[in-house]
């Protein structure tokens, strides 16, 4: 699928997927597929993500009450499962999002000296 | 849970749907249909496993997969029955062997005493360089004393009654309590006499221990004063048997040695006396010990400081230092005994030359004397000082474990209440240093514990290694079929099955097995705790005095052990199937996989390693109880020196109930008569105490021709007419006790004795020892001058001689030994009998009642009997070890079994090739049989080794048998080679038997 070659592909850290997702979902309520599609897309395809990993996550997220889903129709007309974030889910996404900008600064500012850059 | 199985249901649905969009996107970027689905799948992953995770997430899925695990793990065991079976009896023998002896240790050693805050009472001790100058010293073997004569450091925990109040008073410890054993009591008043144990407590006792009463009250401080009257407290246990649990007891009157005593209380259920191991029928006021008859000499104890009977336990105040209040307390007792009215310790001043001693004009050393035990009357006063060794008795019957102790320090047992005189002893010129500790009760106060501990700890020894047998029993199994299991291992991880799942799979397994194995355990530890019961109490009259059974905390040791077992033998195999290399196992056939490879042939060889590790830790077990064995056996065939078969022996103690001087002789002389005519009796003769019952007196003199400051000792037994007659001791030469021999014994034990030497027989020992080639009859011995001490001692003349005999137990050797005619004390009468001495037994009490209804009789036995519960310690850990030792052998047995059958069913193509290539099938058999007895061979050699090291430490519980017994070793190792090979012949048929045909088109 992906139009990168293997070696630019990065594994996700342990728990980021969790935030991604919560991410994709401040823009709307989307259902599983194009959630993946959106991660896919929007980390310009760098971001390897079994696909089927995301709904052990998406699982996670419902019982801890963060997100919510609810039956809907998709784009072409078929029923779908739609997860919306919930204001607890929001107030979690705001958190980790500073947490993770906390996070990658300071590891940023530790790699600097010796090497500049690097994705995002 | 409806939440977490709605949004299940529709996990399936969601994926597929997934599945599909991907693919219509791939179809839609131009890939063909199939390569699309393809590439839709692979991007999606492992469906089961985020089926699996996401149940995961909905956390039940944890027990689920255990339910999984332990379902899947029943229906493997239930496949392979003989293997569980196996595994989980091995494992069930090893944990119950463990758990029954493991409480029997909890109960003897480690529980805690049975009182209120037991850490905060400490127990008295007192130890000096030198023996102290007292003339009295009694201790029930609550703690260990060392008092034998010129023991360097002597110690001990018995002192005098004014330094028991001062240290009461000097308000050290919170509350401070006194105790000492009563001896025998003779109980009227509750049907027929009886006799009993009491111990005397001073009034603080039962507050001390923070004991409540379980009926009525227990003492109080104004109980224990001498003009208060006497009272009792009951123990609960012999309120319930004697009394039937009557609430009406209460208030009662009983008579003990003829003092009325009126009971006031019944103790708490759980306490039957403060040392492990005690059990007391009743409790009794200190102040009360000089109102009753005076066998052991109570009058005048209480104000004597150089008299020292009681023990002494302290309750720390919360907060004070343990040295703080054993600063005061030793300073207390340092100045009773340095600056006393009669120093009885050396300050360290020089001091002059020594001084004669009593009885024993020329002897310097610090002289004994103790009571025979089961008699608790004073042996004969007067200048001679007969001296009984603190030897363990077993006079009250309930002790089980009599351990020979060496002579002088054994822990005396509290019945006996041996009491030591001591002239004065030898002086120095070092300061004597006498001191007080404080040790925690806990573990002063030993008692009955030292006799158990020796056999518990062999015991303990040898389940721990049957444990170890058994662990590696099971993990010879568990290695053997993991190797069976390899391709089934390499299958489900080829599926996708996460390695961890695979491993947790078989631990969970193994832990089953060692479950299941716990569970069966346990049972088989409750039968065998209750069979160890059963064997002990069936040597005593009373019940055991340490409470047993598979309690709450041995019940955790027990799973402890069982889950750490599956664990430990569960995870080394676990991990080597989870790193099994997929594509070798799964491309060779089942059978031939492990063997090869590398991993098969390490595999293998640990399997080998184990085996012999069984053999040898089995070889070691079996060596230690042979040992033992052979150990019962030559002191079951020891020559006693008598005839002991067809004697009854009891005793009877006719001065508890006031019978004085002469008229105890009179008394027994007519008892005697009486009881020779009873029907099936031979003859009846008595002594002060039965031969081979563990109590020994001994008498120091003067042998004439030694120097004067040498005291000359010999073995001494009092007897009756007819005594030697009556136990066929042959006479070497020389004649029997006469009845003026009687009469001038009674009157040189009076006050002022005759000028006549009290006439003795000697035993042949005592020939050899004293008077070589010398005529032995007519020999005078042992007199002595009038002195400070005491009167003139006229000695000893010989009129016989006879053959040697053993004396107080089997283990010692005979030593120089002289009888004398017996007057006055409590007695042991023994009954030579035409057939069972116990057909006889109700005649025998009639008789007695006939003379005197209120005299009990105590120790009722036959001599047989009496040698039995004498080795009662030896024939319990033969047995035991002897059954531990067999079971060892079993199990290892088992082991190389279950190795061979493997190895046959794993190489049964390799066979059929053989014999299709024409091999014999003795060629066979010899080709698994040799494997089978080199590793026999091995674990054999290596096992003997090992015990040839190890078995020094049994040293001192053998008997004529050495540690590495050359015979012993040799008849184990054809035992186990013998076994091995019919272990070995089963496997090795079965290979024989191999049909090459079949076994080629297996595959």
């Amino acid at each position: 699928m992906s139009t990168k070659e293997l070696k630019e592909r990065i594994e996700l850290l342990q728990g980021t997927l969790d935030l991604l997702v919560l991410r994709t979902l401040l823009l709307g309520p989307v259902h599983g597929h194009a959630i993946a599609k959106a991660i896919e897309f929007k980390s310009d395809e760098v971001l390897q993500v079994e696909q089927g990993s995301l709904y052990p996550a998406l699982h996670r997220l419902i019982k801890r009450q963060w997100i919510s889903v609810q039956e809907g129709v998709s784009e072409n007309n078929r029923r779908a499962k739609f997860y919306r974030l919930t204001a607890k889910g929001r107030r979690q996404l705001a958190l980790e999002t500073s947490k993770w900008d906390k996070l990658a600064g300071a590891i940023a500012r530790v790699l600097r000296p010796a090497k500049q850059g690097g994705k995002s | 849970m409806s939440r977490r199985k709605r949004m299940l249901e529709e996990l399936d649905q969601d994926i597929r749907d997934h599945i599909e969009r991907e693919t219509q996107d791939n179809i839609d970027r131009g890939m063909p249909t199939e390569e699309a689905r393809y590439a839709a799948m692979r991007k999606f992953g492992n469906v089961t496993r985020v089926k699996e995770d996401t149940r995961e997430v909905w956390s039940f899925v944890w027990l689920e997969q255990l339910w999984q695990d332990i379902h899947f793990g029943l229906r493997m065991l239930r496949k392979s029955p003989g293997f569980a079976a196996v595994a989980i009896l091995t494992l069930a023998l090893g944990i119950g062997a463990n758990t029954a002896i493991f409480s029997l240790i909890d109960a003897v050693m480690l529980r805690s005493l049975p009182v209120e805050k037991p850490s905060e009472l400490v127990l008295l001790k007192w130890s000096a360089r030198n023996a102290p100058n007292i003339h009295g010293y009694m201790t029930a073997g609550d703690c260990p004393t060392d008092l034998r004569p010129g023991a360097a450091n002597p110690s001990g925990c018995s002192f005098s009654e004014p330094l028991f109040r001062e240290v009461a008073q000097a308000n050290v410890f919170s509350a401070t309590a006194a105790f000492a054993t009563s001896g025998r009591l003779n109980l009227t008043g509750n049907g027929p006499a009886t006799v009993i144990n009491g111990q005397l407590v001073s009034g603080d006792f039962f507050r001390t221990m923070g004991l409540k009463a379980s009926a009525g009250r227990l003492f109080d401080p104004a109980d224990d004063t001498p003009s208060a009257a006497p009272v009792a407290v009951l123990n609960y246990g012999y309120w319930q048997s004697a009394f039937g649990g009557s609430r009406d007891v209460v208030g009662h009157t009983i008579e003990l040695n003829s003092v009325p005593f009126t009971i006031i209380g019944i103790a708490e259920q759980r306490f039957t006396g403060i040392t492990p191991g005690s059990d007391y029928d009743v409790w009794l006021p200190l102040s009360d010990a000089q109102r009753m008859t005076d066998p052991m000499r109570w009058q005048n104890r209480s104000g004597d400081a150089s008299n020292w009977w009681l023990t002494i336990i302290g309750r720390l105040k919360p907060g004070t230092q343990v040295a703080r209040a054993q600063a005061v307390v030793s300073g207390l007792f340092r100045n009773e005994t340095l600056h006393g009215s009669v120093p009885l310790f050396h300050a360290g001043d020089p001091v002059g030359p020594p001084m004669p001693g009593q009885g024993a004009p020329a002897g310097g050393g610090v002289q004994f004397r103790r009571e025979m035990l089961s008699g608790g009357a004073p042996a004969p006063a007067g200048g001679k000082g007969p001296t009984v060794v603190p030897a363990p008795s077993q006079s009250g019957g309930n002790k089980p474990f009599i351990l020979p102790a060496p002579q002088g320090a054994p822990p005396a047992d509290r019945q006996s209440a041996p009491e030591m005189s001591s002239g004065p002893k030898t002086l120095s010129t070092v300061a004597d240093s006498p001191q007080v500790t404080l040790v925690p009760a806990q573990t002063g106060l030993t008692g009955a514990r030292t006799r158990y501990s020796n056999p518990l700890y062999v015991l303990m020894l040898a389940v721990g290694i049957i444990l170890m047998i058994a662990c590696a029993n099971v993990a010879g199994l568990i290695l053997a079929r993991a190797a069976a299991r390899q391709k089934e291992m390499a299958v489900r991880l080829a599926l996708g099955a996460g390695r961890a799942r695979v491993v947790r799979q078989l631990l969970t397994e193994s832990v089953m097995l060692s479950v299941l194995g716990g569970m069966l355990g346990i049972l088989f530890a409750y039968w065998g705790a209750h069979a160890i019961i059963s064997f002990v109490s069936s040597n005593q009259t009373r019940p055991l005095g340490f409470a047993t059974g598979v309690d709450l905390r041995v019940l955790g040791f027990t799973v402890a052990i069982s889950l750490l077992t599956g664990i430990l033998f569960g995870i080394a195999p676990t991990f080597r199937s989870a790193r099994v290399d997929l594509t070798p196992a799964l491309k060779e056939g089942e059978r031939s996989a492990p063997s090869s490879g590398h991993a098969g042939g390490k595999w293998f060889s640990i399997g080998n390693a184990l085996v012999v590790t069984q053999v040898a830790l089995a070889i070691v077990v079996l060596v230690g109880a042979g040992l033992l064995v052979r150990t019962l056996q030559n002191l079951r065939s020891i020559d006693v020196g008598f005839d002991s078969h067809n004697v009854l022996i009891f005793g009877i103690d006719p001065t508890q109930i006031g019978y004085k001087g002469p008229q105890v002789d009179a008394f027994y002389r007519d008892l005697q008569g009486r009881l020779s005519e009873i029907p099936g009796v031979k003859s009846a003769s008595y002594s002060m105490g039965p031969l081979l019952s563990g109590g020994l007196m001994i008498t120091m003199f003067h042998w004439p021709g030694s120097p004067q400051d040498q005291s000359s000792e010999a073995d001494t037994l009092p007897v009756g007419p007819n005594f030697f007659e009556t136990l066929h001791i042959p006479f070497l030469s020389g004649r029997g006790f006469s009845a003026s021999d009687f009469k001038l014994s009674a009157s040189n034990s009076e006050a002022t004795p005759t000028s006549a030497p009290t006439p003795v027989i000697v035993n042949q020992a005592f020939v050899e020892k004293y008077l070589g080639k010398e005529y032995p009859l007519g020999k005078r011995f042992g007199q002595s001058a009038r002195d400070a001490n005491g009167p003139a001692s006229p000695g000893y003349e010989i009129i016989g001689l006879v053959r040697d005999a053993k004396y107080s137990d089997l283990r010692r050797e005979i030593h120089p030994m002289m009888y004398m005619p017996q007057s006055a004390g409590g007695a042991s009468f023994e009954l030579r009998t035409a057939a069972d001495p116990q057909s006889i037994l109700p005649a025998v009490r009639e008789v007695i009642a006939q003379v005197n209804a209120n005299l009990p009789l105590f120790d009722v036995k036959t001599e047989s009997e009496q040698i039995d519960r004498l080795l009662f310690q030896e024939r319990l850990v033969a047995r035991l070890s002897g059954f531990f030792g067999l079971l060892a052998l079993v199990l290892a047995c088992v082991g190389l079994y279950g190795l061979l059958s493997y190895e046959v069913s794993r190489r049964t193509r390799e066979i059929g090739i053989r014999m299709a290539l024409g091999a014999r099938p003795e060629s066979v058999l010899k080709l698994v049989l040799r494997q089978g007895v080199m590793l026999a061979i091995i674990g054999a050699a290596v096992g003997i080794g090992v015990a040839l090291g190890v078995t020094r430490y049994l040293a001192s519980m053998l008997y004529n048998v050495h540690a590495n017994d050359p015979v012993t070793m040799i008849a184990v190792a054809i035992l186990l080679m013998l076994v091995a090979l019919a272990a070995c012949y089963v496997p090795a048929r079965r290979a024989m038997r191999v049909d090459p045909m079949v076994a080629l088109r297996y595959e």
